[in-house]
């Protein structure tokens, strides 16, 4: 029998059973990650080859089982159902066989070629149990292979085992029976369901009764769209047979059921496995005592944060600082080898500026992911959100929100894309929506500016406050947002504490450096084409000989004055220094985000703004530590940052104290910059990405409005 | 043990089933005491969910740790869980 050479199969398991870790031993580097079409879930794909087989790997979302609980569950299923690969390979931890198990059952009722790998048998070996894997493999129809995953142990035995199957197709079928009475209803509504055709052509008609009996959602979504009216007659039989079970089994039937899939397990594990025993709590016990203590739980977790935060920000400055100096030394050099003129200003302000100011974050998304993928491989991050989901509950938050908005105050990038630690799309959302609100460190520079100018004195404090208000508008946020546009009851609160486990460090770096390769491919695209369009922003219209004054006559007398000796080389320096500032003011100005400013005022009036401001506000998008430099330049002072007197004089003569505190407070709210949209959008979607910039901007000018026009009325 | 207040102060403990049967949710377990599932009650959607976590009648489980007021670390089938108050408010389960 000829056999095609290329093949898929899928992996499939419980969260926590090693899933991962086989997939990395199996495909290495080769593997790509993008998600499921239409959803946020996260699918990995790999390749291996083996015996002249093109192996594609697919990595399902860990679940627990295949019911339309969550949006992994119905993705794993309709990827299997949809998709049919080759075989389903269930990972199973063989160290807690009756629960691992109830997945691969769930597998065998679809009707799947199926694999089943016992992954981490060392632990069973060691401690003294014994699992007749052939009589097993027997009980159930299904060839099992052992792996020991995190020693990169099996994986040949696998891909063995897969070809087998693939090349064999055999049709040997173990159904699980849910007893007498639950029999009989599944007949008459298969009964039903064949009558019409139409439903039964992509499940098998037996699993789809039995999905009815469970009430699975989805599934009577479907048959009701693809159906019609005459879903009305299978309901009627379901509604008829669910009354029928509970009332004589006093248990609704997806109890009954998931009793009968526990019975099937248990029944084989008699035979085949020692013991079905409760245990395996030991030194994980240990650490949890301390760990996730009433009293102490809350301190370490934030010990352990405090160090993360630490690890990220205090040992990334420095790549930061390499980084920094080598896009500076290739700045340096396009000006020498490029002409003055548009081109080098492209390469230099626009690409460099714009691409390098997202690059220089990488050690950050390089740190902050090992961080995550180590308190999530050696099971600390699920004692985490066990110990913080109280005080996360009461925001409308899940215990792990509390990690990316940490972050969030080094800086937002990361912060988006560390939340993807929450499993649930609506949590995630929340808490992305939300992270804008810890302001991040490019912002510090502009509160140093500002605090600085206006209020000397205690400009430590004001920037408190700024913080503060921060968190504040985070909470304020977190449960309206809850309250209305991500509305429905909160997800239940069920998780896995994982066993405490020493994780490995391929596992790590390969999730490390998937993340990292999809930042920086960011960085060189869209990033790429926003940097050169707020380029061309600030670039055009070019001003040409539109200059208010004659400044090149001007640069001409102080030329001529300094060779006859009038003045110094240090005043001559000075004087052209700052012609050019006021050259480049009013090029700016000019320029269409000038324009834009000027054309914005009035919109920014009711705040205290005046159109530099506004300008200086369109340059944060890009970046917000732009937001200096810019102000620099509108005010022709050279070379300013949050440190220089200049401007800083220059500020507090233009503008009253309040609207230079209105200012930062607008800076604090509307959203962080292009960079932190992009991967917004990577993350969540366009539609969340335009209702981020949208809601951002709008409490921003609200908040800042209402501080303005009540603040008013005391001066 | 303040719930058993009453019987004292009724007298009559007669009405009082044993002990060892009285039913409560999850929520009023003695850390570290072995109990019984006995009904859940969450719907449909978070039957199935539990059932698949091993939650289910019949099954025996100990309550490991909680944290005050938030969720509570439950050991079912040899693995450890944090369930949410609200959650363990809908499993009904009785002493052994």
């Amino acid at each position: 029998m000829m056999i095609g050479k290329e093949i898929t199969i899928a992996l499939s398991g419980n969260p926590n059973s090693g899933k991962t870790t086989i997939f990395n031993n199996l495909t290495g580097l080769r593997q790509h990650v993008g998600n499921y079409p239409g959803v946020t879930v996260e699918k990995k794909t790999g390749e291996t080859k083996y015996k002249g087989y093109k192996v594609n790997v697919v990595d399902l979302p860990g679940t627990y089982s295949l019911t339309a609980y969550s949006l992994e569950e119905i993705v794993a299923r309709n990827f299997i159902v949809n998709e049919k690969p080759d075989v389903v390979v269930d990972i199973v931890d063989s160290s807690n066989l009756e629960r691992n198990l109830y997945l691969a059952v769930q597998l065998m009722e679809l009707n799947t070629p199926l694999i089943l790998a016992f992954n981490m048998t060392d632990i069973v070996k060691k401690s003294g149990k014994k699992i007749d894997i052939s009589l097993l493999s027997e009980l159930f129809g299904i060839p099992i292979v052992e792996t020991v995953g995190s020693r990169g142990l099996g994986s040949d035995k696998l891909l063995e085992a897969v070809i087998k199957v693939v090349s064999s197709r055999k049709e040997k079928k173990v159904e699980v029976k849910y007893g007498e009475e639950v029999e009989n209803e599944i007949v008459k509504i298969i009964s039903v369901l064949k009558e019409e055709k139409a439903l039964t052509l992509k499940f098998d008609a037996r699993w789809i009764a039995v999905k009815l009996l469970e009430q699975d959602r989805d599934i009577i979504d479907t048959l009701k769209k693809t159906s019609g009216p005459k879903y009305s007659k299978v309901e009627e039989v379901t509604t008829r047979a669910i009354g029928h079970i509970t009332s004589i089994l006093r248990d609704t039937p997806e109890i009954i059921i998931a009793d009968g899939r526990y019975g099937f397990i248990n029944g084989a594990l008699r035979e085949a496995y020692e013991e079905a025993s409760l245990k395996k709590v030991d030194i994980s016990e240990k650490i949890d005592r301390v760990l996730t203590n009433r009293i102490l739980g809350i301190p370490i977790f934030a010990l352990i944060i405090w160090l993360m935060f630490q690890f990220v920000f205090t040992l990334g400055k420095y790549p930061m600082g390499w980084i920094e100096l080598g896009f500076g030394k290739l700045s340096v050099l396009i000006t020498e080898i490029v002409q003055q003129g548009l081109i080098r200003s492209l390469l230099v302000d626009g690409v460099i500026g714009g691409v390098g100011g997202v690059i220089i974050f990488t050690p950050n998304i390089i740190l902050l992911f090992f961080a995550i993928a180590l308190l999530e491989d050696s099971g600390y991050m699920a004692r985490a959100a066990f110990v913080m989901d109280r005080i996360m509950h009461k925001i409308g938050l899940h215990g792990k929100s509390f990690i990316p908005m940490i972050i969030g105050f080094g800086c937002t990038v990361p912060a988006y894309m560390g939340s993807r630690i929450l499993e649930n799309r609506r949590d995630r959302l929340v808490t992305m929506h939300i992270n804008t609100f810890m302001s991040c460190g490019a912002r510090l520079p502009v509160y140093i500016l500002f605090a600085g100018a206006f209020f000397p004195a205690i400009a430590g404090n004001v920037i408190f406050s700024i913080y503060l208000i921060g968190v504040v508008m985070a909470v304020i946020m977190a449960r309206v947002l809850r309250a209305t546009r991500f509305k429905g009851e909160s997800e239940p609160f069920v998780m896995e504490l994982p066993a405490y486990r020493i994780p490995t460090l391929k596992g790590i770096l390969i999730h490390t450096w998937e993340r990292t390769w999809m930042y920086i491919k960011k960085a060189g695209t869209v990033i790429l084409a926003i940097s050169i369009l707020m380029w061309i922003l600030f670039t055009f219209p070019m001003i040409g000989n539109n200059y208010s004054q004659d400044y090149k006559g001007q640069v001409n007398e102080i030329e001529q004055s300094y060779q006859s000796g009038e003045i110094t080389e240090r005043e001559l320096d000075e004087s052209i220094a700052a012609i050019e500032a006021k050259m480049a003011g009013e090029r700016l100005a000019y320029s269409a985000a000038g324009r834009m400013g000027r054309f914005l005022e009035p919109v920014f009036r009711p705040l205290g703004f005046d159109w530099k401001m506004v300008v200086a506000t369109i340059s944060g998008i890009a970046a917000k530590e732009v937001v200096v430099s810019t102000m620099g330049t509108l005010y022709s002072i050279q070379e300013a940052d949050g440190q220089s007197d200049s401007l800083k004089t220059a500020l507090y003569k233009n503008y009253h104290p309040l609207v230079g505190y209105n200012f930062m407070l607008f800076t604090l709210l509307y959203f962080p910059c292009m960079a932190g949209m992009v991967i917004f959008r990577k993350e969540a979607g366009t539609k969340e990405m335009l209702f981020q910039i949208g809601y951002t901007f709008l409490l921003a000018w609200v908040v800042a409005f209402v501080v303005f026009q009540i603040g008013r009325l005391f001066i | 043990m303040r719930k058993w207040g009453f019987r004292h102060r009724g007298g009559d403990a007669r009405k009082t089933p044993p002990i060892n049967n009285r039913i409560m949710t999850m929520t009023d377990a003695v850390q570290g005491e072995k109990y019984r599932i006995v009904r859940i009650d969450g719907g449909y959607r978070l039957n199935s969910r539990l059932c698949a976590m091993g939650f289910l009648p019949d099954e025996i489980f100990y309550v490991s740790g909680a944290s005050r007021g938030g969720p509570l670390c439950v050991v079912v089938k040899g693995t450890k869980f944090a369930i949410g108050r609200g959650m363990a408010e809908r499993i009904q389960i009785r002493e052994i």
